[in-house]
């Protein structure tokens, strides 16, 4: 008798948003930056990379003062920072007052590196042992799970607080873990996301990889090379239709499903066909119980290798048939890079931004799009339509983790 | 799909803790008078001196028989020893749907591949970046365990690696059962999956995390004990196969038990490193689950417990079990990981083993009533009849999970 409240299929909408990226910390720097089409990519410092083979990407600004008064910040790692920093500002445009109720609220997060950085300078210490001081400290952040804790220590969250870490696509199934909470009846209100910071890990992984491109990433490219490292995190505020009306909430959109599914072929190439990335994105169509052509735009993984990008051109000319030429593709990683853990939360800010506004994205445009690829990419110049309702977002991950999300602009005919 | 949930059972369970490799060697060896450990590499380069060197390793495990070597070669340890579990898990379910196209993977981890990590670390520093072997990097990644049971079994549906110290063994058992409970995928792989290198080793005992011998008593994991001072660090894999009762029962597979509910929760009076003093919304949370379930207290036969020899998590788990109780006799109480020590799986196999075996082993370590605890665990011999088994998990840095089993 596994049982619940006995509330499923019941309405989820987006309250609350929050995004920490290398456009800076909110929303609004990182709707700016995505609408101008322009790249954020470019040099860092967050470590050392002379000897690196690539020397760019995506890095998250410093705090805003504001934020350094935060009680216990000076201890947190970066990753925790950009989960708190998001997830304030998700809480205030929710408006939500805390501590919120016993148990109606929860946190399911996602993280690929949590404190890696941090832990890397305390490794780097013992490798080094005078040239550094290993202290203690940095490594108190070092699990996945420290984020998610963060967020929900700092916000007086009671019920269940849970992290994914299953690569790029982990904050999209983190988000699909927060809507069936939810719909189940187990919380009224969730926040969910991922947080990931730039580290030496991730950087010298998928350089060994040969995966990371020299230049800003270019994703459905012709001459696509690899992708670009990011930095970053994205909150959102998800909670029952019902709790949001009875508090006079005003919902951003409707998280209206999700679904996933994993490739079980290998560890780090899609499978070709894309056919189980396109499960996913049928899975989230029926959850939602729509079919693809109520979907006007894709927020595509386009992480600008030659193996992904083909890989989910396929899938999505699986899914969308003879519409695939047709539906409108925006590629989130182009201007800020790939955010791992992070990415499917980023990415579906992004599209909620998108449909708010009824403009399309653009990558930044350079080079021509790949033809082969068959995928009508927002290349550019922002796309603006004033029928945009509906859009996908969708994430690929190592080990063949994929997932996706059907979100609905909100208006006030949504409720009825 | 239908709103009604399905009842979800355990058909099948794979198990490679320590030197035991599948349930039957691990019911044997819980049946013993001492734990699993044995003594790690606390000579490497990050032990200190005086640090802890005890530890429930799997090393020189012959996992060929679930792993070929050509196989295994491609994998970090935490990937061999979960592939491996899944193996058996499926072999002992007998025939469950694992390949079908929606059946899911829940893996935990607390801590990831941490080898491989550190592993590219040093070569980074040491011979320069361009040295970093892609292979090592792929396994550096938390959800490899989860992708190699996928690519071993053919689980096409969702792939999930779940993340929460102590917790997420538990948790991964919630999702994955809700997942089937729902209809949304007809099997589903769950568990969880760790290693234990020297290397972290030395991170937890740096953090008093572990159990430390003194002159008057030697290293072991004490639950519930009053001289505890730590728990012993654990590697390995423990997965379960879970299917609905309905299809269980049309294939005749012998169902181990019913996971009867879930709840997870949080204590955000815990700090990073610790647990907290939330016992009273713990003891809440736990108290609504077995409402929501229609639990009545009295019907829960036994207790497996997460207490580890922890301070501070042994306290806050008696204090949310006498939360919950309220004054009344607490159920017999199993802590087995005095013999399966924390981490690697073992204590989820010991409670399902637990919650339907008639006996069971003493608690290994256990000596001395502390009295701000006031728990006693089982010194071993006969248990009541089973009905329900609560299973609980509270977290350093502050969430818990609990799930309640129910015997057949």
């Amino acid at each position: 008798m596994l049982s619940s409240p006995g509330r499923q299929q019941r309405r989820v909408v987006v309250t609350g948003l929050g995004a920490v990226t290398p456009a800076g910390w909110g929303v609004k720097a990182f709707a700016q930056a995505i609408l101008s089409g322009r790249t954020t990519i470019g040099g860092f410092t967050r470590f050392d990379h002379v000897a690196q083979r690539t020397h760019i990407a995506g890095e998250v600004p410093p705090e805003p003062p504001t934020l350094r008064r935060v009680r216990g910040w000076h201890r947190l790692s970066n990753t925790d920072r950009f989960a708190v920093g998001s997830a304030l500002e998700a809480s205030q445009q929710a408006g939500l007052a805390w501590p919120l109720a016993d148990a109606d609220a929860a946190v399911f997060f996602a993280s690929s590196t949590g404190g890696l950085l941090e832990t890397e300078r305390f490794v780097h210490a013992l490798f080094d042992p005078g040239v550094a001081t290993a202290t203690r400290g940095l490594l108190a952040s070092y699990s996945l799970s420290s984020p998610a804790e963060a967020i929900a220590r700092r916000l007086g969250v009671t019920a269940a607080v849970e992290t994914v870490s299953s690569a790029c696509a982990a904050s999209a199934l983190a988000i699909e873990q927060a809507l069936r909470a939810i719909r189940r009846g187990e919380v009224e209100v969730a926040f969910t996301g991922g947080s990931d910071c730039l580290c030496v890990t991730t950087y010298a992984g998928f350089n060994a990889l040969r995966a990371v491109d020299e230049h800003p990433c270019r994703p459905f490219r012709a001459d696509r090379a690899g992708l670009s490292l990011g930095e970053g995190a994205a909150v959102l505020v998800l909670e029952s239709l019902d709790h949001a009306v009875a508090r006079g909430a005003a919902p951003l959109a409707e998280l209206m499903g999700a679904g996933a599914s994993c490739d079980a072929s290998h560890m780090t190439a899609p499978n070709p066909d894309g056919y189980w990335a396109a499960e996913a994105m049928r899975r989230a169509l029926a959850d939602a119980g729509l079919d693809s052509s109520a979907i006007d735009f894709l927020n595509a993984h386009g992480t600008a290798t030659p193996l992904n990008d083909a890989a989910e051109a396929a899938a999505i000319g699986l899914v969308f048939g003879d519409r695939a030429h047709a539906v409108p593709v925006e590629a989130t990683k182009g201007v800020v890079g790939h955010l791992l853990g992070a990415a499917g939360a980023v990415e579906a800010v992004a599209t909620i931004v998108s449909l708010r506004a009824g403009t399309l994205h653009p990558t930044p445009e350079s080079g021509p799009v790949d033809d082969a690829l068959g995928v009508d990419l927002v290349l550019g110049r922002p796309r603006t339509s004033s029928t945009l309702r509906t859009a996908m977002s969708a994430n690929l991950g190592f080990g063949g983790a994929n997932a996706a999300l059907v979100l609905r602009r909100w208006s006030e005919e949504s409720e009825s | 799909m239908s709103d009604r949930l399905e009842r979800v059972v355990v058909t099948g369970v794979g198990v490679v803790v320590g030197a035991c490799c599948g349930i039957d060697a691990l019911a044997t060896a819980l049946h013993a008078s001492s734990s699993l450990a044995a003594g790690v590499e606390s000579r490497s380069p990050y032990h200190g001196e005086g640090s802890a060197t005890q530890g429930v390793l799997s090393i020189g495990v012959d996992l060929s028989p679930w792993v070929p070597a050509a196989t295994g070669r491609r994998m970090g340890r935490p990937s061999r020893f979960a592939a491996a579990a899944a193996r058996m898990a499926v072999l002992d379910a007998g025939g469950a749907a694992v390949d079908d196209p929606t059946s899911t993977v829940v893996m935990a981890t607390a801590y990831g591949a941490i080898e491989a990590t550190e592993h590219l670390l040093r070569v980074e520093r040491r011979e320069g970046p361009a040295m970093v072997s892609p292979f090592g990097f792929t396994e550096s990644v938390a959800n490899a365990a989860a992708a190699h049971i996928a690519i071993a079994t053919g689980a096409h549906g969702p792939n999930l690696t779940i993340v929460q110290r102590e917790a997420g063994a538990l948790t991964a058992v919630g999702r994955g059962a809700l997942e089937v409970a729902s209809r949304r995928s007809r099997c589903a792989l769950v568990g969880c999956a760790e290693e234990m290198p020297p290397i972290l080793h030395a991170f937890l005992d740096r953090f008093n995390a572990l159990a430390r011998g003194t002159a008057t008593m030697t290293e072991a994991a004490r639950p519930f004990d009053r001289r505890r001072n730590g728990f012993i660090a654990a590697e390995g894999a423990v997965v379960l196969v879970l299917e609905s009762e309905r299809e269980a029962r049309a294939r005749g597979a012998r169902i181990r038990a019913v996971i009867r509910g879930f709840a997870s929760a949080f204590d955000p009076t815990a700090g990073r490193l610790g647990w907290g003093r939330g016992h009273v919304a713990l003891g809440g949370a736990l108290t609504r689950l077995l409402e929501r379930t229609s639990t009545d207290r009295s019907r829960v036969s036994r207790v497996v417990s997460g207490a580890s020899g922890s301070i501070a998590g042994d306290r806050l788990e008696a204090h949310v079990l006498h939360e919950v109780w309220r004054g009344s006799t607490l159920p017999p109480i199993l802590a087995p990981k005095g013999h399966t020590g924390e981490y690697g799986g073992g204590f989820l196999a010991a409670a399902v083993l637990g919650a339907t075996q008639p006996n069971a082993g003493p608690t290994v370590g256990f000596d001395e009533v502390d009295p701000d605890l006031d728990v006693t665990p089982h010194g071993g011999g006969e248990l009541p009849a089973s009905d329900v088994t609560l299973v609980t998990s509270l977290a350093a840095g502050g969430a818990a999970s609990w799930l309640l089993l129910e015997a057949v």
